[in-house]
């Protein structure tokens, strides 16, 4: 007789939002990830999509809203907390450790990560070597960080959350300002993350690229969701060709 | 793994410094327990400041409650002097763990300029306490003997220094190092940047604490601008940056080098050690901004350019 | 209530002074991310040359400030272009180590040259006092008063109605949008670090005037000066001031109510239970 699966979602959030004086940067969202799935996060700029993964990573507080992960209510947790829960995160303006090596960079997040990482630096940088050789930075590992180029930056961002073996990755903008080759990329290596057992929230611009990635879609407009389901179906949604593309003029 | 030799190397170093009590005239012993302890000031602020990246600028609070800490506990109340110790190392991590935690909200030169004002407020405090005996201060009993003060204080910076080396390997110091990279990156990464940095600066308060209390009991005479001397910080944070901050030996370097020089010059022409120490700062800031060891390093692998380089990194 | 009336009013008016102390340090601190140890040096030696220009060449000190002002702002230009441009992009604490150092230099140096005598700038006028509503207003401290008033009134028009001083502000906000309309950022910020000097003249002029100047009341005014730079909001000629005259007059009612000795802390114990209290504006400027 199999293991009966467990189906309950993996993160919920209840009637999130978030205001900053007076300004509404997320309206009442609420939505939930099943374990395993890549749920793209899609919306014109300045829709709140940062703000929501701020919010999932503990780097800002709700004013209203319930989060749960795994069952349990964390939207009151510090950041460092759900990181050892299993949330880990990359930061669309990208927040390297500058004048370490990109070997510590990642071995950071391999000492702190989920269930408080390991507490051994030779065993951590072993973990961080082999999540470098994953995401292709292998031959860069003695780098001082901020001489990286463009898309290695990228690499190492992800590398770094990687390293924190985390159940829920939480993905802003991986692959702004790279070339076809380089996304086709990306997203081969997403996809191998997911296959490792990692459930996956994506922020993207790219659309052949999001559309390709995930197995749900999540419109987000001025802070509300218009739209939610298949990536094929919401694409098509007028609501969502609308908020990209403005009003008609009749 | 540090070689054998070099462990050897340093413990024969440790061993020669200890000997110097019986092999040096008394001004040099005196020189010795001053350089010393200014050393251990200097790696106590390279663990908040060097490590984590606050640099603090009042570290001379703890210096003083250590001070007056073993000062009060062996002149008012006749405790031992290992007692009156403790009393310090208790006062000034206690107000680490009490003050750190709003203080270490504060960045850059917000949390520099709050430390000194701590510092400040708190000379200012103690001068109107009577247990403290106010302005006048307080006379604690003599002991003969510098050769005590002086293997104490070796023991301290050996202390001190093993300390940080131990910051430098451990899960904790990466923790720290983190924080002073990119804070908001280390608290996601699941660093709780609070308790770590509160951490760090009860570690400096501890060691800058029981400087104080050696000092106390050695110059047997403390008064409140005395105990919480203000040159001190900027003593202790220079000579942690020129020696290398965030380095395990760098602080211990810089002290030495600049105490040895400025007692060199001060013998000679009094005045002029001020100056010195003036150029050396702006000289040092301008060519070498990483300190020391950094320099090492990079004159070994540029020579002449390692400067230039530095110029050209840091100016408009 | 009159003793109280007329505290206030003295703390006040020092408080103006206070300001103009502040004003250069946050412009420059502002504008160029260059925290000035040695801000207080330049007070100082702003203070010398009145004096000697007024004990020398027999100028009233009023009439001797804008001398003294073109002095230091040529110093001050100086200073910049030739030594501080060179590490402007360092990390924050060397600034603060490399002005400490410029500090320690120039205490020295003005130790050699004018003696540690105590020297005060006493212009016949200065002694006296008239009565305003039964208070007491020493003559020479109302000047004082009105011709700090009358500075940051200036360096505020400055800012905001001349082309160059609105290429200093933009320059603050952000260098490289700057360069790009065609700002020469190192003569900007010379400039900057020069009229940041000329204020801090123009201070020493006036301290020498109403106290004492010694080669090392450098140390005690920048510490001030940081203090009241950061209250005011730092290059906001405006707020500088006001937070000025809050610390002159903190510092009257401290003196009166508290203890003497406070005074020189209660400046510290503000700035220090005002940035814990509101983090999230400090941040903004971090």
């Amino acid at each position: 007789m199999s293991a009966v699966p467990n189906t309950s979602p993996i993160f919920e959030a209840r009637g999130l939002a978030k205001n900053f004086r007076g300004l509404t940067a997320l309206a009442e969202i609420s939505f939930s990830l099943n374990r395993g799935e890549i749920l793209g996060l899609i919306g014109p700029n300045g829709a709140g999509k940062t703000t929501l993964v701020s919010l999932i990573s503990g780097t800002l507080l709700p004013t209203v809203g319930e989060l749960l992960f795994e069952g349990r209510r964390i939207e009151t947790l510090p950041s460092y907390r759900r990181a050892h829960l299993g949330i880990g995160r990359t930061f669309q303006v990208m927040k390297p450790f500058p004048g370490l090596s990109v070997l510590e960079n990642v071995t950071v997040g391999a000492l702190f990560g989920k269930d408080g990482g390991l507490h051994n630096r030779v065993r951590a940088r072993e973990r961080a070597r082999q999540w470098l050789e994953f995401t292709g930075l292998g031959a860069r590992v003695e780098q001082r960080a901020d001489a990286l180029g463009g898309p290695d930056r990228k690499r190492l961002e992800l590398a770094k959350a990687l390293a924190m073996q985390p159940t829920l990755l939480l993905l802003d903008e991986v692959m702004a300002g790279l070339n076809a080759t380089e996304v086709d990329e990306v997203v081969a290596l997403i996809k191998k993350i997911r296959d490792e057992g990692v459930t996956i929230l994506v922020i993207e611009h790219v659309m052949k690229a999001i559309r390709n990635l995930s197995d749900r879609l999540l419109v987000l407009h001025h802070g509300q969701m218009i739209a939610e389901g298949k990536p094929g179906e919401v694409l098509e949604d007028p609501r969502v060709v609308e908020a990209y593309l403005g009003k008609r003029r009749t | 793994m540090k070689n054998i030799v070099t462990v050897a190397a340093l413990v024969a170093l440790v061993a020669a410094l200890g000997a110097v009590p019986w092999l040096g005239s008394a001004p040099i012993v005196q020189f010795g327990i001053n350089a010393l302890l200014v050393a251990t000031l200097a790696q106590g602020w390279n663990i908040i400041g060097g490590y984590t990246g606050y640099a603090s600028f009042g570290n001379s609070v703890f210096y003083g409650l250590g001070t007056y800490g073993t000062a009060i506990a062996m002149a008012n109340y006749h405790l031992p002097f290992g007692v009156g110790l403790v009393c310090g190392a208790v006062l000034g991590v206690a107000c680490a763990l009490l003050f750190g935690l709003p203080i270490l909200r504060l960045r850059g030169p917000y949390f520099a300029i709050a430390t000194l004002g701590l510092s400040a407020v708190m000379g200012a405090l103690v001068s109107n306490l009577d247990i403290a005996g106010r302005n006048i201060g307080l006379i604690l009993p003599l002991f003969r003997g510098d050769e005590l003060f002086y293997e104490l204080a070796l023991g301290l910076l050996v202390l001190a220094t093993l300390t940080v080396f131990w910051v430098s390997r451990s899960r904790f110091g990466a923790g720290l190092v983190a924080i002073r990279e990119n804070e908001d990156a280390a608290a996601v990464m699941g660093i709780n940047t609070t308790l770590y940095k509160v951490l760090a600066l009860a570690l400096a308060g501890f060691f800058s604490a029981l400087a104080g209390g050696i000092h106390a009991y050695w110059i047997t005479f403390i008064d409140p601008s005395s105990a919480f001397d203000s040159t001190l910080n900027v003593k202790m944070v220079i000579m942690a940056v020129f020696g290398g901050p965030g380095t395990v030996f760098g602080p211990v370097i810089g002290a030495f080098l600049l105490s040895g020089i400025s007692e060199l010059l001060a013998s000679n022409v009094s005045t002029v050690a001020s100056l010195f120490y003036g150029l050396v700062i702006v000289l040092a800031v301008v060519f070498m901004p990483k300190g020391l060891v950094d320099m090492g390093g990079g004159v070994r692998r540029l020579g002449w350019k390692y400067f230039i380089q530095n110029i050209r990194q840091n100016r408009l | 209530m009159e003793l109280f009336a007329q505290i206030v009013v003295n703390g006040m008016l020092l408080g103006g002074l206070y300001g103009l102390m502040a004003l250069g340090m946050g412009l420059v601190w502002g504008v160029l991310n260059i925290v000035n140890l040695a801000h207080g040096a330049l007070i100082m030696l702003g203070g010398y040359a009145v004096y000697y220009l007024y004990t020398g060449a027999g100028i009233d000190p009023f009439a001797a400030l804008p001398i003294a002002m073109l002095a230091l702002f040529c110093f001050g230009f100086v200073l910049q272009k030739l030594l501080l441009n060179l590490i402007v992009r360092s990390a924050l604490l060397n600034t603060l180590l490399i002005t400490f150092g410029l500090d320690v230099v120039f205490t020295y140096l003005a130790q050699l040259a004018f003696s540690a005598d105590f020297r005060t700038i006493n212009p016949p006028y200065a002694g006296n006092n008239f009565s305003f509503v039964g208070l007491t207003i020493p003559v020479g401290r109302l000047a004082a008063f009105a011709v700090a008033l009358l500075l940051a009134g200036l360096l505020w028009l400055f800012l905001e109605r001349t082309r160059t001083g609105r290429a200093i502000r933009a320059t603050a906000q952000n260098l490289t949008a700057a360069r790009l309309y065609g700002v020469n950022p190192k003569t900007i910020y010379a400039l900057t670090f020069g009229i940041g000097a000329a204020l801090a003249g123009a201070a020493g002029g006036l301290y020498g005037v109403v106290g004492q100047i010694t080669p090392y009341i450098g140390v005690t005014l920048t510490a001030k000066s940081f203090v009241i730079a950061i209250l005011g909001g730092l290059d906001k000629p405006l707020g500088v001031i006001a937070g000025g005259i809050a610390l002159g007059v903190a510092e009257a009612l401290t003196a009166l109510y508290i203890g003497p000795t406070y005074t020189d802390v209660i400046g510290f114990g503000l700035l220090v239970l005002v940035l814990v209290s509101r983090p999230a504006q400090i941040f903004e400027r971090a």
